[in-house]
């Protein structure tokens, strides 16, 4: 747990766009430093527009939102897809490079951490590899070694997972869970996967399609590292039916 | 059987023949080598006053132009006769063994000539090849500039592109462009209000024959009656127009180019009498169209000087045939019109 | 389609066919030197003019060339400030496609009047032909880009220039090229139009000259000698614009894959 971590914050936040649609209303929510919260909801229930407020990339139409993305803390937040949204153009390890390029460092300068972060993610093999010849789990894994390059405080990710198949889903999610118990950052994963909420995070938040609320809270305690064990167990099942019917209520 | 009397088979004979010279009209096409102007008039006064008609010929005139090129289609058989500037495109397709000959040479002059504005010590044909800009059309760039230059000191630094528009000519006093000396001085007249200078070619040396009439070689050999009545016809035209009522044949003209004006075309027929540029010299002893060998000749020496040709290059005895011409075809014509005071319906 | 060299085959063959059977028809039907010249004598007529046609050749081939890159220039950085400045893109593109519809052989006599210099205005008239392609496909290139790496590059705080040069740009690079192989042909054509109306004789000609000379002065071979080599040159730049393409995209772009 980082003391000095900034706090990540939604207080009454709504968003309304400019054609008038309301897609957050009166949200709160806060992430404690090293959380993996998780954001669960139907289509367009403003999950995604959640994380583009977390990231600065979105401005709150009322209500306060704290992010380090907005005190200028740059490169403390990071965000993955549900594309990878990796650059064609380049190969992986210039992919992985981008975060510290733009921040300055030349290629020399940047290479251990690139290096390191590669064998990480089980690229090592592919750093001079174009994105066209990844696979679609490969391509994930390359866009998330980008994201955690920088040792971010906070990571975003959009359903990073769900054009995914099964396998590659699975086998992605316990690897996720080790990153983030290695590096310790906040995490707000955003799902409309009920089995992977509950098997990934802490706490998940259910949310009401639009305009969008927070309409449920649970969370799980389960230690990490959580294993198939816990999947089969029947406290987990006993999680996903909550889940599901505070999901279905909120309809 | 009743017997024939004389009066009942010369009728059965007028009829035959009438008949026969009703479905004898040989359709032949001529084409011109610029859009119609007073310059073409005595070939469309020759359709329009039947004067081809009454030598069997069914005459189509197809317009030149600007950017169309009608020689190509002479020797591809297309067109049965061909309107041509100067004795330097006969040349070239003697040299190139185009089969195409010259049978007559309606213009004695070569109109073409170099106007300047007044005033800029253009007056004196020595100063024209210092003009800062020359504008001089494409074709004209490839044949006469090229002696211009070897044999009057012009130089390439000045040729800009001709694109028969008068608009940089107008606007720049110190340049000099080409000009037909029957046409373009009316319309810088006209469109510039002044009064310009105007150099004949002819006069320094340019001695070629020009609107001479072209066919095929073929043609010549084997239906030279043809030939006869089509060149005999367009002379008659030619004094008809100069001398005669032209009015019907400055409104096909019209018709054919709407653009150019009756006025405009009265003003060249006037330069084309006073310039003698078809009646003079040879054409007054040996009618409209005369040519002599010794000309030919002449002029050609002069362009090889010029460094067009090389001696050798051109069979001389190709270029043109004198069979059709210099038989004072017209004389009698012109003087009746002439003598006149008003001018009298064609004879037939 | 099956080995390489077949490919490289096949139209190479199609070519000596048609040749072939322009020889033989010449031949057989006796038709003459200046109506058609057969293959043969447009080789000969080329070898024995070769160095006048040579200096023609390489004086289209800078306008060519010249214009070509003035467009490249002038396509991308016009490109550019329409995508900075939205307004100025409404305010322009008009001009921009009525210089693109009007036919170059009615504007050139004009260029020829307003411009003094005999190449700056054959380099104007082609490159008239030739931009327009390439500021619309590099516009396109750029408005391309995918909206997420945009928020990618907004959340790491990246200035205008890194913007540019490590997102915009390589975006932008698949269109630029396709406009640019467009552009190619076109600027040839531009150039050799140009100077059929607006060129001068006698001192630098290029190669349309060289045919408009031997048009009205009825040298058909030559004519047709002229012509060859600018349909080679036609060739050439297209080939070069496959390999360019081949060499910057070869490895990562959908347009390059086989």
């Amino acid at each position: 747990m980082n003391p000095a971590a900034p706090s990540v914050k939604l207080d009454h936040v709504s968003r309304r766009f400019a054609s008038g649609l309301l897609a957050l209303e009166a949200t709160s929510l806060t992430v404690a430093p090293g959380e993996f919260v998780s954001l669960l909801g139907p289509s367009g229930c403003g999950k995604s527009t959640i994380l583009r407020l977390l990231a600065g990339l979105d401005i709150a139409s009322s209500g306060c939102v704290e992010a380090p993305a907005l005190d200028g803390h740059g490169a403390d937040t990071a965000f993955v897809f549900q594309e990878p949204t990796l650059m064609p153009w380049a190969t992986v390890w210039q992919n992985v490079w981008l975060p510290l390029r733009l921040a300055g460092q030349g290629r020399s300068q940047a290479a251990p951490a690139i290096d390191a972060m590669l064998s990480h993610v089980g690229l090592a093999d592919f750093r001079n590899a174009y994105p066209a010849q990844l696979s679609g789990g490969m391509k994930m894994r390359a866009s998330i070694a980008r994201a955690l390059v920088t040792r971010p405080r906070l990571l975003l990710m959009d359903e990073p997972f769900a054009a995914l198949d099964e396998v590659t889903r699975s086998r992605l999610g316990a690897d996720l869970l080790n990153w983030w118990a290695e590096q310790q950052f906040s995490l707000v994963f955003v799902t409309h996967s009920v089995f992977e909420a509950a098997y990934l995070s802490q706490r998940v938040l259910v949310m009401s399609p639009r305009p969008g609320r927070i309409v449920h809270e649970l969370r799980i305690d389960e230690p990490s590292p959580r294993t198939t064990d816990f999947r089969l167990s029947p406290r987990y099942q006993a999680i996903c039916r909550e889940l599901s019917a505070s999901l279905e209520q909120a309809q | 059987m009743p017997r024939l009397s004389p009066a009942l088979i010369a009728g059965l004979l007028c009829v035959v023949t009438g008949f026969a010279s009703v479905r004898a009209a040989d359709k032949v096409s001529f084409a011109t080598n610029w859009k119609a102007q007073a310059a073409h008039g005595g070939f469309y006064q020759a359709v329009a006053d039947g004067t081809y008609a009454r030598y069997g010929l069914d005459v189509t005139i197809l317009q030149g132009g600007p950017s169309v090129n009608n020689r190509p289609l002479l020797p591809a058989g297309r067109i049965d006769f061909l309107m041509t500037g100067n004795l330097l495109h006969s040349f070239d397709n003697v040299k190139n063994g185009v089969p195409t000959v010259v049978v007559a040479a309606i213009f004695q002059k070569d109109p073409q000539s170099l106007v300047a504005h007044p005033g800029q010590g253009y007056e004196r044909w020595e100063n024209l090849r210092n003009a800062p800009v020359a504008f001089i059309a494409k074709d004209a760039q490839f044949s006469w500039w090229q002696w211009l230059k070897v044999t009057h000191g012009f130089r390439d630094e000045s040729l800009k592109p001709y694109n028969y528009n008068l608009g940089p000519f107008l606007s720049n006093a110190r340049s000099i462009q080409q000009g037909y000396a029957v046409a373009e001085p009316i319309y810088v007249e006209n469109q510039g209000k002044f009064k310009p200078v105007v150099h004949l070619l002819a006069d320094h040396g340019f001695s070629t024959y020009s609107t001479v009439i072209e066919t095929r070689t073929e043609t010549v050999a084997k239906r030279p009656e043809l030939v006869q009545r089509f060149v005999d016809a367009s002379i008659l035209g030619w004094v008809h127009y100069l001398y005669g009522d032209r009015r019907l044949a400055n409104a096909a003209m019209r018709r054919d180019n709407p653009e150019m004006t009756e006025a405009e075309i009265e003003a060249s027929v006037a330069l084309m009498k006073s310039q003698g540029i078809v009646d003079s010299g040879e054409s007054l002893e040996t009618g409209i169209g005369s040519m002599r060998d010794a000309r030919i000749r002449d002029f050609h020496a002069q362009m090889v000087k010029a460094g067009l040709y090389k001696a050798g290059d051109v069979d001389l005895a190709k270029v043109a045939t004198l069979q059709f011409v210099n038989r004072k075809v017209g004389l009698e014509e012109k003087a009746r019109l002439t003598q006149g005071a008003m001018p009298k319906a064609p004879a037939k | 389609m099956k080995q390489p060299f077949l490919r490289r085959l096949l139209p190479a063959a199609t070519l000596l066919a048609l040749l072939a059977g322009w020889e033989v028809l010449v031949r057989v039907a006796q038709v003459p030197d200046y109506t058609l010249p057969a293959p043969t004598r447009i080789a000969t007529t080329l070898w024995a003019n070769l160095p006048s046609l040579a200096a023609s050749w390489w004086f289209t081939l800078k306008i060519t060339l010249g214009a070509l890159s003035l467009a490249c220039a002038g396509g991308v950085l016009i490109a550019a400030a329409f995508a900075l400045v939205p307004a100025l893109e409404l305010a322009l593109l008009p001009v921009a496609i009525i210089l693109q519809v009007t036919p170059v052989v009615a504007i050139a006599p004009l260029i020829l009047i307003y411009i003094e210099s005999t190449t700056a205005a054959l380099l104007l008239c082609a490159w008239i032909v030739a931009f327009f392609p390439i500021l619309s496909n590099t516009l396109a290139g750029l408005r391309a880009t995918d909206p997420n790496l945009r928020d990618l590059f907004r959340l790491y705080r990246a200035t205008p220039l890194q913007r540019l040069r490590l997102l915009l740009a390589p975006s932008a690079l698949p269109y630029f090229i396709a406009g640019l192989r467009i552009s190619g042909g076109l600027s040839l054509i531009g150039a050799v139009t140009a100077e059929m109306v607006a060129g001068a004789a006698g001192r630098e000609t290029g190669l349309a000259s060289r045919i408009l000379e031997a048009s009205f002065r009825t040298e058909t071979p030559k004519m047709f000698a002229a012509l060859a080599l600018l349909v080679l040159t036609g060739l050439l730049i297209y080939l070069g614009f496959n390999l360019l393409s081949r060499r910057l995209l070869g490895r990562w772009h959908a347009s390059e894959q086989r």
